[in-house]
């Protein structure tokens, strides 16, 4: 009854609907991403300290020291604002909003699962476009302009340096990783990421391996995790693009990071390991592709956190290298690898 | 989702979701405004350089071989937005086939292979080397 409202609703406005939608969806998802973004921290750390023979986090909130991150939070809030006299002030104080908001923009188009109702699979998404798989990428490195406007406006040397870093080490993986949402979107004959979900009754991880490892490689550069993170390697570069930010402008731009991080794993799972995809769990069956989805992103989450803890940090000339001479020739392999495949065992 | 969507209109929540993700930090910046101690002084907005006073402004020039890696990223991240239209069409029946073979299949990898014999030759000139 008001489902049939609404969507009769839809029909006649799309473009109110699709204002007062996206308000909604946007409100819940920035106040859900935010948590989730602050307990993946939290994982974060208590994961580390479990690799490194210590404890984590483990005083505030209990033996698991799950309120840390609120602590941590509250901490930030309280410290004072400081904006150095040598900095470019507009571009200083725009530079973690920039961030953030663009951040958001690939939350509007990733699904966050899916439901089965009434037998039909209904996916959680905002925007469901048909490009989703290019806007999601565009939208990706859309972010290296927040990093890069921190760095330049800094006044500040050592971040000069990491913003540079920033900007070389994101053109080297971007064209890899377009080639390689390009193979996937070959093999699924769609660049909707729903439909790319769809279309993987074998896993596109095992479909075309050598994208698959291309892919998570290049999606921890454009996250900035550990083997990759020269913008901001404290041995070299004091802590490079965010040297001079302090109290919340440095807590949003390292949310930042935690919430691309989320994002980014979120699809990485839906390109290569089937999404929400898996065999339906009786009883609790409409919640069944949640649970498979849930199950994967932790699998990917605590994967790269091991990445982090087990390797140690590339110099920015190797990083490079590996992005052009290496990655770039195998992903056009891998290209090709995928034509071929998708023409004569689809 | 009805079918009378128009392309565009799939874009309209993505706007909100710009506001909303403008208005989270600016909410959390004025939230600080508020609560936070205000006690700045000269030294405390001092630019950090390892203890010493900053020498000379940090915006430098910076070498002319980011500039090379700049152009060929244009190069290749044009040929991967010639990709994304191809993905659409290569599969369909209009476009004739050569010796069983789609066309435009072997067009794209005349394509590719042009793209990384010139890849070859700005990596033997050292135009991607790191200084």
């Amino acid at each position: 009854m008001v489902l049939s409202a609404i969507t009769e609703f839809a029909a006649q406005e799309p473009k109110i609907y699709g204002l007062v939608i996206g308000l909604i969806a946007a409100a819940i998802l920035a106040a859900v991403i935010n948590v989730v973004a602050m307990l993946l921290v939290w994982l974060e750390r208590k994961v580390m300290g479990d690799f490194q023979s210590r404890y984590g986090p483990n005083r505030v909130g209990g033996r698991w020291g799950v309120l840390q991150l609120g602590a941590d939070a509250i901490k930030l809030f309280t410290k004072e604002d400081i904006i150095p006299r040598g900095a470019d002030k507009p571009v200083y104080v725009w530079a973690p909003i920039v961030a953030v908001a663009t951040t958001m923009l690939v939350a509007g188009a990733l699904p966050f699962g899916a439901l089965i109702i009434d037998g039909r699979e209904i996916p959680l998404v905002v925007a469901n476009m048909d490009i989703s798989a290019f806007y999601i990428e565009a939208a990706l490195s859309i972010m290296a302009i927040g990093a890069f406007m921190a760095g330049w406006s800094s006044n500040n040397k050592y971040s000069m340096l990491g913003a540079f870093r920033g900007i070389a080490r994101m053109i080297a993986y971007e064209v890899p990783m377009g080639i390689c949402v390009i193979s996937v979107a070959i093999m699924a004959h769609s660049l909707n990421v729903v439909e790319i979900v769809e279309a993987q009754s074998v896993w596109f991880a095992f479909a075309q391996p050598i994208g698959f490892v291309i892919f998570a490689i290049a999606l921890i550069t454009d996250l900035g995790r550990m083997p990759f993170d020269q913008t901001e390697a404290e041995e070299e570069i004091i802590a490079g693009y965010n040297t001079e930010y302090s109290g919340i402008r440095f807590g949003l731009l390292y949310f930042q990071e935690y919430i691309v991080f989320l994002l980014g794993s979120i699809l990485l799972v839906h390109l290569y390991l089937g999404g929400w995809k898996g065999p339906v769990i009786p009883v609790i069956s409409f919640i069944s592709p949640m649970i498979w989805f849930f199950m994967k992103l932790v699998i990917v989450l605590v994967a790269l956190i091991w990445i982090r803890v087990s390797l140690p940090r590339f110099r920015i000339d190797q990083v490079t290298d590996l992005g052009w001479k290496i990655l770039l020739p195998l992903s056009m392999v891998n290209l090709v690898w995928a034509v071929v495949v998708g023409m004569y065992f689809a | 989702m009805s079918g009378e969507m128009m392309a565009v209109d799939y874009y309209i929540p993505l706007i909100m979701f710009l506001i909303v993700g403008a208005i989270v930090p600016i909410g959390a910046l004025a939230a600080v405004k508020v609560i936070s101690p205000q006690k700045s002084t000269f030294q405390k907005r001092a630019t950090y350089e390892g203890g010493l006073r900053p020498i000379r402004e940090a915006v430098i020039q910076y070498n002319v071989q980011y500039y090379l890696f700049a152009i060929v990223f244009v190069i290749f991240d044009v040929e991967v937005l010639f990709l994304y239209p191809w993905i659409y069409v290569y599969a369909s029946e209009v476009i004739p086939t050569l010796g069983g073979v789609n066309i435009a299949i072997i067009d794209m990898l005349i394509f590719i292979v042009v793209l990384l014999i010139g890849l070859l030759y700005a990596i033997k000139k050292e135009a991607l080397r790191w200084v």
